[in-house]
Order: C-alpha cells, then structure tokens, then sequence
C-alpha cells in the first residue's frame, strides 16, 4: 500500500494524465494507421488484409507488404499533391506574416487602453465555427458574390473577375483562417520588446527603417518562428479549404487523402499518404519545438 | 584672470556657450512639462539637471536628444539650431536609464552599433572598440550578451556605447539609478575622469542630490518645468535661492522671523522660533517689519551643554531626537515654544566623555555668518 503510494504520487499523476490521453488518443490510432499502410487493399469489411496470418505453427506469420509506398512513388500525382501542397502552405505562411506582422506590430504599438479590444478582434472569428467561415468566403469570392458586386458597381471592373475555384481562393482562405494562429505569438513578442531600443538605435545614427531590420525583426524572430509554424504545418494538411474553395485543378495532399479513404477506398495507400505526410512535417514540428524551448530558456 | 574664466566659462560673458536652450516650451495636451526655459550650457562641462520627478528634467533631456520636439523655443548646439533635427541625425548621444542594450548583439557589437551607421571602415571600428572596451575596463566581456553581465558591467557597456562616436554631448539619463550604493559611488568618479579625460559635454539627469553635488561643474536645479537656480554644487548649498531650493539639497533649518533692519552685525530678525533677536552677516535690503527666513544647516548649529561665551545666537533647548551614523550624530532639539531645530556634529573622539543624551538641556549657537537670509 505504501509502494504503491509513492509510485502514485501527485506529480506522477499531473503528469501522467496528459501522457494517457496522448498515449490512448494519438499514439496508438497512429499505430493502426501505420499498422493498415504495410496492409493490401481486399474487398471486405475491414476493407485491408490484416497484418498477422494465424497458420498451422504455434507463431503467426507476418505479412507486411510495401506495396502503398512503392505505389506512391510510382503515381506522379502523389509527389505532386505534396509539393503543391508545401508550395501552397508557404506561399500562405509568408503572406500570413507580412499581414500578421503589421496587424502584430500595430497592435503592440497601440496604447494600452485598445489593446485588449484589439486582440479581441483578432480571436473574434473563433466564436463563429471554422466551417461556416470558409462557406461565407464562397459567398464573397464566387462570380456573382459581394467582391464582385463591390467591384462592379465601384467600377473598377466591368467582367466579374473568377476567384473562386481558383489557387488563389484557396490561399486567401488559408492566409484568412491562419491568420490569428501568426498574429497572437507575434504580439507575445512583440509586446514585450522594449521600445526605447529603437530610440537607443535611433541615437546612436540609425535610420527608422533600418532599425526596424536590425533591431525589431532580429529581436522578434522567436514570435516569427512560432507564427509560421502555426500556420505552415496544419496549412500542409489543409483538406476543407482547397475542397471548398479551391478548383479541381488545386492539387493538396489533404484532398488526395479524402479521396484514397472515401472514393477509392483505398486504405493502406490512404495511410501510406498520411505517414508521408506525417513525415515530412516532422522536421519542421520539432524545429517548432527546438525553437519553443529556447524561447522559455 | 584667464584661466579663472574657462573654469568658470558661466561667470564670463565673453564665453560663447556651447548649448543654448532658448524659451523651450514642451506641452503635452494642456500639460506644460517644461515651461518658457532657458538655459546655456558650456563646453566641457558636467551639468546635472536635478529634480524631483516629474519636474520635467527627462523631458528636457529627450528634448536635447531629439525625441521630443519642444512646442516653442529653440536648441542651439555649437551656434547651430539643432531643434528640427531628428535624433539619428544629432551629433549627441545618450546614455539610457535603462542602458537599452540590444540584448541579441554581444558587447562589442553594442559599442560599433553607432560607429557602423556612419559606413566607418571595419578596422577603424575595430580600434575604437577596443579603446572604448578598455576605457571602462570590459576588454575580457566583449564577447559576452547582454543578459550575461552585472548592472555594473551592463551600466560600462551603456556608456562605452554612447561615447564611441565621439559625441559633441553625452546625455545621461540616471545613468548610476540602478547600481547599489558602493558602486554607484565608485561609478561617479569614474564618470568624472572619463569626462574629463575625453573632453566631451556631460549633461546628466539625476534626482540623487548628493550624485549631482560630486559629479557636477554645475547644477540645475528644476521643479515643475522651471528652473529654480543654475549654479555650481558650493553655491546651491551654501547660497540657496530660497527655501524649498535650501531644503532640496540637504538638511537645513528655518528660523522665521521679521526683519528689524540691519546693524553693525548684520541683518537683524525678531524670530518667533527663537523668541528673541538673531543675527546673520549678510544685509537685507527689504522694508522693516518684512518676513523674513534664516536658514541653517544643521552642521553649523555648535550644540553643546555649557553655555557658550556668546551674546548672540544662542538658544536653549532639549535633546528629543538623536540618529546616530557613524561618523556623525544629529540631535534633535526641541526649543521652548516647540519648535525643533537639528544640530549635527562630527563623532571624533570614540569614547562618549562629552556625551549628550536624551531630555538633557542643551544650548544651541551659530556664527552669524552662517545663516542664510531668504525672502521667499
């Protein structure tokens, strides 16, 4: 009763918890996604083969099969939809920071007074669910949606321009969904910073603009790091914006995996898709991490 | 004659000055920071603007940096008008309160910021920042971030930056603020030679008294946007303008009275404090029956048991107080009518033969040249 106790301590609980839901929640479904990606696809409920054959001897015979990967490789459509999809997620990230980074900076510029309403607006669309935003967006960008109406009757145009189901519709509703996820680390930096450097450089002969380069942009690189993160490694994945937003010609990895699990029913090229993916992000979710880290020493 | 007047270039009206503050008004929305103020600062010197807070000093030291620009009046550096200049453009530089270190630069590129705006070449940077790292004594940390040095190493670092570039005038703003009181001491004589070893325009922003007495050529004294008295350390404590300058700086006593006209002695003044006629060396040159004010410093107040051989000046009274420092002790006596005047005096001798203690009657005198008439 004792041992027990102290095995079963109140740390080891707190932190043991978190670690549960983790180990229930994330590990163990990643197993069987990884489990159902070495399968072959049958026709069948489960529609895989499974990976262990009970035969005749005591020991169950493993038959893994590399098939998936080695048709991912084959399938030039695949290695397409990933780098589309890298090339999409960055192109987001970097216009995400330009227009976080001025929203971020102005926000921590403010008085202190507005700065509480300020962030509100930038965490206001939460309330609304993601979903139903993304769909008002088709609202906006269609062919005879209110941008065009807007523009038309401003004059500024005389044919309704065709955004949507275009790449470009598809990054405006990235950078617009992702945008909060650049904007509130990039205000934990930025309110921190110390103004008085800029003057300090400003004393000392540097130029505004110059010092925004050496003094704010260098000092702020933790915030710049965790914002593109943020946005970068879901905006690779990203499934409900290209489907909704985007063309048949918008190739994401997120849609082709929807595709292999729902129309084909392909499930161990669907998992095979998934692990990839997983891979590929990796790297940059542990620089996050690694950047995170330095950011609390 | 000569050499009098560039040590005292203020008391010489042929002496250009080096920095002209000319009716410089900063308001912020209706809140006058600084008020109408003119002030004229000289070549090589060590001005301290002292005040309490809020009188107004850092904004007249931003405005002299550049970062804030007065409503009216104008600045004038070396005869030229500086007032529209912005601050990068300025040959002044400035020493924060905060030291404003850029915390992802190591020492040594702190201290080449400045001198890299100007497109130096790399050795001649070089060189200056390995002059400026041995002036105040870093040459091992100049590799070092800022978040790895003391407040001491961090408060060097601050202010090898700011005279790299050789400024025309180095502005300090409660350089010495954050150190403890030992280092902060040793620092402002450091300060002082660095001055004078590089000949470069000090004006520094404090409102430690005792800093601005030791560091300063001269003082100037603000309070609520004003200048209150321009004038070296001796002169502000022994020739106050009037009382709250006198109770500014150090500890004093007023004894409040009317003038009774002046005698072979000096000013004569019937103080209800001392219920009786005291005298003080200076004339006063007001009508009679005037209010009137004696200031003395407690220092001056010889206390003592015995009565001293003295027909004026003396007062009686009772030990109520003592705070004992040290070096020294003050007493504080309680006269008839209640009033509480303070006496100090030097602890020479350790033991306490002449001891004086509490309730124990005391007799209190001064020189009549020691006391400082006031009007105001």
């Amino acid at each position: 009763m004792k041992n027990l106790r102290k095995i079963i301590n109140g740390r080891a609980a707190v932190i043991g918890i978190p670690y549960l839901w983790l180990l229930a929640l994330f590990f163990f479904p990643f197993l069987i996604v990884l489990k159902i990606s070495f399968a072959e696809p049958i026709i069948a409920i489960p529609p895989y083969t499974s990976l262990l054959e009970w035969g005749d001897s005591f020991w169950p015979t493993i038959k893994a099969s590399l098939d998936s990967y080695l048709f991912l490789l084959d399938d030039s459509l695949y290695i397409n939809a990933y780098l589309s999809s890298l090339k999409i997620a960055t192109i987001s990230t970097l216009i995400a920071l330009v227009i976080g980074y001025a929203i971020a900076y102005s926000i921590a510029k403010a008085p202190t007074r507005w700065r509480g309403i300020l962030l509100m607006l930038v965490i206001l669309p939460f309330w609304t669910s993601f979903l139903i935003r993304v769909y008002a967006w088709i609202g906006i960008l269609k062919t005879e949606g209110l941008l065009n109406l807007l523009l038309i009757s401003l004059g500024v145009i005389d044919k309704p321009l065709t955004i949507m189901n275009t790449d470009l519709a598809v990054y405006i509703g990235i950078v617009y969904s992702y945008l909060p996820f650049m904007i509130l680390p990039l205000y934990a930096n930025l309110e921190k910073m110390d103004f008085s450097l800029l003057e300090a450089a400003a004393d000392l002969g540097c130029r505004p603009f110059k010092a925004f380069w050496t003094v704010t942009i260098p000092l702020s690189l933790p915030g710049i790091l965790a914002g593109c993160f943020l946005v970068f490694i879901p905006a690779v994945g990203e499934f409900v914006i290209p489907d909704l937003l985007g063309g048949t010609q918008t190739l994401m990895i997120g849609k082709v995996l929807w595709m292999e699990f729902f129309s084909n029913r392909d499930w161990p090229v669907a998992s095979a898709v998934a692990i990839i993916l997983l891979a590929i992000l990796v790297v940059p979710i542990m620089y996050y991490q690694k950047s995170q880290e330095k950011a609390i020493s | 004659m000569t050499e009098i007047s560039t040590l005292e270039p203020w008391k010489d009206s042929a002496q250009r000055p080096y920095i002209e503050i000319k009716n410089v008004t900063k308001k912020f929305g209706d809140f006058s920071a600084i008020d109408n103020l003119s002030l004229n600062i000289y070549k090589n010197e060590f001005f301290s603007l002292l005040g309490p807070s809020g009188c107004g000093k850092t904004t007249l030291l931003r405005i002299l940096a550049g970062f804030e620009k007065p409503t009216e009046g104008s600045i004038l550096l070396d005869g030229e008008d500086i007032s529209q200049v912005p601050p990068h453009l300025r040959p002044i530089n400035m020493m924060f309160q905060s030291y404003a270190l850029f915390p992802h630069m190591s020492v040594e590129k702190n201290i080449a910021f400045g001198l890299k705006q100007d497109k130096l070449p790399a050795n001649e940077i070089k060189d200056r920042v390995d002059e400026m790292l041995e002036l105040v004594q870093l040459t091992e940390l100049a590799k070092r971030k800022p978040n790895q040095l003391s407040g001491g190493q961090s408060q060097r670092v601050a202010l090898a930056r700011s005279l790299a570039k050789r400024p025309k005038l180095l502005l300090l703003d409660e350089p010495l603020g954050a150190l403890d009181k030992r280092l902060r001491e040793q620092t402002q004589f450091e300060l002082m030679n660095i001055q004078e070893k590089l000949g470069v325009t000090f004006v520094i922003v404090t409102h430690d008294q005792e800093e601005a007495m030791t560091v300063s050529s001269r003082i100037g004294l603000m309070d609520a946007g004003h200048l209150t008295q321009v004038a070296t350390p001796t002169e502000i404590y022994e020739a106050p303008v009037n009382r709250d300058v006198a109770d500014f700086i150090g500890d004093v006593n007023f004894l409040e009275g009317t003038f009774k006209g002046n005698d072979n002695i000096g000013t004569q003044l019937d103080s209800d404090d001392a219920k009786c006629i005291v005298y003080a060396t200076q004339a006063t040159d007001v009508d009679i029956g005037r209010k009137l004010w004696f200031a003395i410093r407690p220092e001056k107040l010889e206390i003592s048991k015995k009565k001293p051989d003295f027909e004026n000046n003396v007062l009686k009274g009772r030990i109520e107080d003592i705070s004992y420092v040290g070096c020294m002790s003050t007493y504080h006596v309680k006269l008839d009518n209640g009033k509480v005047l303070k006496a100090c005096r030097a602890n020479r001798e350790r033991s306490a033969e002449h001891h004086l203690t509490w309730e124990d009657e005391v007799y209190l005198h001064w020189l009549p040249h020691s006391a400082i008439v006031l009007q105001s």
